[in-house]
């Protein structure tokens, strides 16, 4: 083949011309794709290219049920119906489908809504469930979309409502573990960035595209025990109605862990329907935020203190007259009549407060409360025992309460001896009962916690929480083990018939006087009780501690008839549930 | 050395045909123009864009499947998710305590303790 490239011939022509387009496209690409390239690839990326939020799923809480978790707070996909009014030509039938399927969800004056053909954006109904989305997606309505959000849902309504909190409308965790680990149980968003279609579907063609997984919330698994939970709950809102209290808190932990099986409040609130309610106080949790007076439930720790200081023994003795002199201060005993010499056994089961006046005397020179005896107390009580002291519990709001240190100007012998039987001093329910848990338990201070681990997310197996502090020795095992005994007598010495028979039981009642503007006034009084349960130290010791606390404005409430009633009914169910044997 | 005959038979111009390839000199009675020529690099150069045009779209097809796939898997999960709720709700201790098989139920008169 030879080419005819002759001058004037049509191959020559041709060639030419296409030398020319040629010289002309490479001219115009040069110019296109490397003297602006950085241009056009911006224009094209910026047209081409979407971000996507991939959102983290936020963690779900599980509470333990018998040693199994299960779920009380769960995710729930739900849909915002909407519509564009400009679209929809009849709105009736748009109006029949969305009342009857969503119902109380729809809004009301749907018509007119859907009158408003200026806008384009119109929601007809909210928190529409996945059910009802897609029955009303079979209508087949034109100009009517969906728009897809989670929210949380309590399928056990009200239960453990304040250890929980709730989440609110921008998302954030509010009170108990909801607002203490929020940022564990949101997770992080994750990003896609890529080229995509008109429609937005990605597309995997590109070279600039970024795929960072969403990093989904822990999901926490909390010790409480379901269980114990709702008859913590029952029982205390059956013994406020029979006393008529208005507010009301009970606590129960494993005293050998520190880990809390049940915190109840009441009044409290439905989680789902945060919004509804009227007294903010609803959401505290008084068990951890709210500090007060514990009263005699104290005496037990002071006692444990002599016993440890080797001060004191159960057979010790001491002339109780009813009331003793501290200082410029008489200190009288709420129970009167045991007088004489008598032993601190019977100064607890009677709760004479000058019993407990007099340990603390005896750790100072044995007639005053020196400088010595407070500094032993303070560290007992502050140090040891952790009240006054964040225990760091995982909930939103912990209150720290206070005990007045000796080297305060306040931190006298007067205080000292009202913080001998559990006044002068603002304490809160789980510090107390962490603390109580001490000197049952052999000597060992576990800090109180509400975590049991985190749930794999196919919900196959916990990753246990690393263990919290613990402190070992706080008190000797012999002090401890005189101590339960004494305790255990205390009960039994009065209320022995109200146990199941077989167990080992041990508490002690508490009644304080509240402080108003600065003053102790008789005229409110808070009913506390606080125990142990479970078998004797031969066969495993204590398995619960339970703490209950009553009040109610201007109302003489008492530990033993008020507060006691519940104790004893949790108690005795709660040996049932733990399938405890009984001896004998 | 010994002598093998093959079953197959094989000519002698079939086994040295190399020798003799050129010996006829073949001419085509169609000839090609430089016009020709030039559609049919064209041609060639418009079937390689549509290759390479089918084999991108290809894997944007895929993209598509993809979508659907995890759309797919989006609805189940919320469906399961769903399930799991229903679950709960029906497990909830407040429906157990308030059902027909609970109330029914009475405290046992005596109970025996076995040890394990």
């Amino acid at each position: 083949m030879q080419l005819d490239l002759a001058k004037g011939s049509r191959p020559r022509t041709l060639a030419i011309l296409v030398l020319i387009i040629m010289a002309v496209f490479v001219v115009r690409l040069f110019y296109l794709q490397i003297i602006r390239n950085d241009f056009y690839m911006s224009a094209a990326k910026q047209e081409q290219q979407r971000q996507f939020v991939l959102p983290a799923a936020r963690g779900e809480i599980y509470a333990m049920d018998a040693g199994k978790p299960v779920k009380i707070v769960m995710n729930e996909t739900v849909y915002t119906v909407f519509a564009d009014p400009k679209i929809i030509k009849e709105s009736q039938p748009v109006i029949d489908v969305i009342q009857r399927i969503a119902g109380g969800n729809a809004r009301a004056n749907l018509d007119k809504l859907l009158a408003k053909k200026e806008s384009r954006y119109q929601i007809l109904a909210t928190k529409v469930s996945l059910k009802q989305a897609e029955m009303i997606k079979d209508e087949n309505l034109s100009g009517v979309g969906f728009q897809r959000e989670t929210q949380r849902v309590y399928p056990e309504g009200q239960l453990a409502a304040q250890a929980l909190g709730f989440v609110d409308f921008e998302k954030k965790g509010q009170y108990g573990i909801e607002g203490a680990q929020n940022e564990r149980l949101t997770g992080k968003d994750g990003l896609l960035q890529t080229v995509a279609d008109v429609r937005d579907v990605p597309l995997t063609i590109g070279k600039d595209n970024i795929h960072t997984p969403a990093d989904n919330g822990d999901n926490i698994v909390m010790t409480i025990d379901r269980n114990i939970q709702s008859h913590a709950e029952s029982a205390l809102a059956e013994g406020m109605k029979r006393s008529g209290a208005t507010n009301g808190s009970v606590m129960v932990m494993d005293p050998q862990t520190g880990k809390v099986l049940a915190m109840a409040n009441l009044p409290t609130y439905d989680p789902s329907k945060y919004g509804q309610v009227l007294d903010a106080a609803a959401f505290n949790n008084a068990t951890i935020s709210a500090p007060f007076e514990p009263g005699s439930d104290i005496k037990t720790l002071t006692l444990a203190i002599g016993l440890d200081k080797g001060v004191v023994e159960p057979d010790s003795t001491y002339n109780n007259t009813d009331f003793i002199k501290v200082e410029d201060r008489t200190i009288s005993n709420a129970t009167k009549g045991q007088t004489g010499t008598i032993t601190y056994q019977r100064a607890l089961n009677y709760s004479l407060n000058t019993g407990f006046v007099t340990i603390a005397q005896k750790l100072g020179n044995g007639s005053s409360i020196t400088r010595g005896a407070r500094d032993t107390m303070y560290d007992y009580f502050h140090n040891k025992f952790g009240l006054g002291v964040l225990t760091d519990i995982e909930l939103a709001g912990e209150a720290q309460g206070t005990i007045v240190p000796p080297t305060d100007q306040d931190g006298g012998a007067v205080r000292y001896s009202n913080m001998s039987f559990g006044q002068g001093m603002d304490v809160t329910m789980v510090q107390v009962c962490a603390a109580f848990s001490t000197i049952i338990n052999g000597g060992t201070y576990y800090s109180p916690t509400i975590v049991e681990g985190v749930m794999s997310d196919d919900g196959s197996k916990i990753e246990v929480a690393p263990a919290k502090e613990s402190r070992q020795n706080v008190i000797s095992s012999s002090a401890s083990d005189k101590v339960r005994a004494m305790i255990h007598e205390a009960r039994s010495t009065f209320y022995s018939s109200n146990d199941t028979a077989g167990y080992y039981t041990g508490g002690k009642t508490g009644t304080s006087q509240t402080l108003r503007d600065g003053k102790y006034i008789d005229s409110e009084t808070v009913g506390t009780y606080l125990g142990f349960g479970g078998n004797d130290s031969s066969s495993g010791g204590p398995k619960y501690v339970i703490m209950v606390q009553v009040s109610g404005k201007n109302m003489n409430l008492t530990g033993s008839v008020d507060a006691l009633p519940i104790f004893t009914d949790i108690s005795n169910w709660t040996l049932d549930y733990m399938k405890l044997q009984p001896k004998g | 050395m010994s002598y093998q005959r093959t079953t197959q038979f094989s000519s002698r111009r079939a086994s040295n045909w190399s020798r003799n390839q050129n010996t006829t000199r073949f001419t085509s009675n169609v000839k090609l123009g430089p016009v020709t020529h030039t559609v049919l690099v064209a041609l060639m150069i418009t079937v390689l864009g549509l290759i390479y045009l089918t084999q991108a779209t290809r894997a944007t097809s895929y993209d598509y499947q993809a979508q659907e796939i995890d759309t797919k898997i989006a609805d189940l999960s919320t469906r399961q998710a769903d399930l799991e709720i229903e679950n709960a709700r029906l497990t909830a201790l407040e429906n157990v305590k308030n059902s027909s098989v609970a109330k029914s139920m009475t405290k046992p008169a005596s109970t025996n303790y076995v040890s394990e």
